[in-house]
């Protein structure tokens, strides 16, 4: 019994996000220098690439709140010697 | 403030060893090993808790600016603006990390990087969403006109959230699971990457949970010394 009868994808009018892969002649080009590097170990570099950019990511956001704290203490710290100084 | 600095440091310490674990689970386990993906399934722990964190932050964001609008309280608006700076941050990292790993998977012995997937494309739409955002705050001067403004723009911004992230991409022809003739997420995938996966989640909205409250407290600390020393 078939629910939902399979179509045969139409790719006359594909749109270019699907063309790629309704093609058979996948991959097109020679995997360039960067392709073979990050394909090695079954593409492992892949996740190291994306762990990495979280982590420099999570690592930059911790760095501008550093920052916002320091220029909040100069601005503390500039107020209180205005205060105490003589006039 | 919301919570005591004691219960807040509990909670980072949690978080910080909570997610170490689930970076050690998602490199040491073993997972099922598919065509074209291969080890970058395990991606699943990374890129898509990104987007997770950044959808939980924006409702936050938006809960907050609904509370500022019934209540006024300049802490409200404090906490919608620091909520969704949090968030975008997560989204600029899912977006970046999403473009390697497409890069990698997708587009192999292709040569490129971005291709308009209707899901990247509007997660994109979404983070510019938010950046009219900011840039809406820094265009009004006065505290309370900003403060409204913000928090009805804001509302706007999160009501698109799930349109534009689950409806639309779900109704094209996205690369992404769960999209138009793919088995979404829940189907296809092995029970021990949906535990770490689950894992990470939490792990995340945890860490976004000590950013996001590490900043509201930096920022109501700044008011209070502003307020102090303007004499």
């Amino acid at each position: 019994m078939t629910i939902h009868p399979i179509q045969e994808a139409d790719t006359t009018n594909a749109a270019p996000y699907d063309t790629i892969w309704t093609s058979q002649e996948v991959p097109v080009q020679p995997p360039d220098a960067l392709e073979r590097t990050m394909l090695a170990q079954d593409k492992l570099y892949v996740v190291l690439a994306v762990v990495l950019i979280i982590w420099i990511g999570l690592a930059a956001f911790v760095l501008r709140t550093d920052r916002k704290i320091d220029r909040l203490e100069r601005k503390l710290d500039a107020s209180i010697s205005q205060e105490t100084s003589p006039e | 403030m919301p919570v005591s600095g004691k219960t807040y440091r509990r909670i980072r310490n949690i978080v910080l060893a909570w997610l170490t674990l689930v970076a050690l689970a998602g490199f040491l386990l073993d997972i099922p090993r598919i065509n074209i993906l291969e080890h970058t399934a395990r991606n699943l722990y990374f890129h898509v808790p990104m987007w997770f964190t950044m959808m939980a932050a924006f409702f936050v964001s938006a809960w907050r600016s609904g509370q500022y609008l019934g209540s006024r309280d300049p802490l409200r608006d404090t906490q919608a603006l620091e909520a969704a700076r949090v968030g975008a941050a997560f989204g600029v990292l899912g977006l970046a990390t999403g473009i390697v790993w497409a890069r990698f998977t997708w587009y192999v012995g292709q040569g490129i990087w971005w291709n308009f997937d209707p899901k990247q494309t509007m997660a994109a739409v979404q983070l510019l969403i938010y950046g009219a955002y900011f840039t809406l705050r820094s265009s009004v001067e006065e505290p309370e006109k900003r403060g409204r403004i913000a928090a009805v723009y804001n509302l706007f911004a999160a009501a698109c959230v799930p349109f534009l992230l689950y409806a639309l991409p779900r109704q094209m022809d996205s690369l992404h699971p769960g999209a138009e003739g793919n088995p979404a997420f829940s189907d296809i995938t092995h029970p021990t990457m949906r535990v770490v996966f689950y894992a990470a989640v939490i792990g995340f909205i945890g860490l976004f949970w000590v950013f996001y409250t590490q900043r509201v407290r930096l920022a109501t600390l700044k008011e209070r010394v502003e307020d102090a020393f303007r004499t």
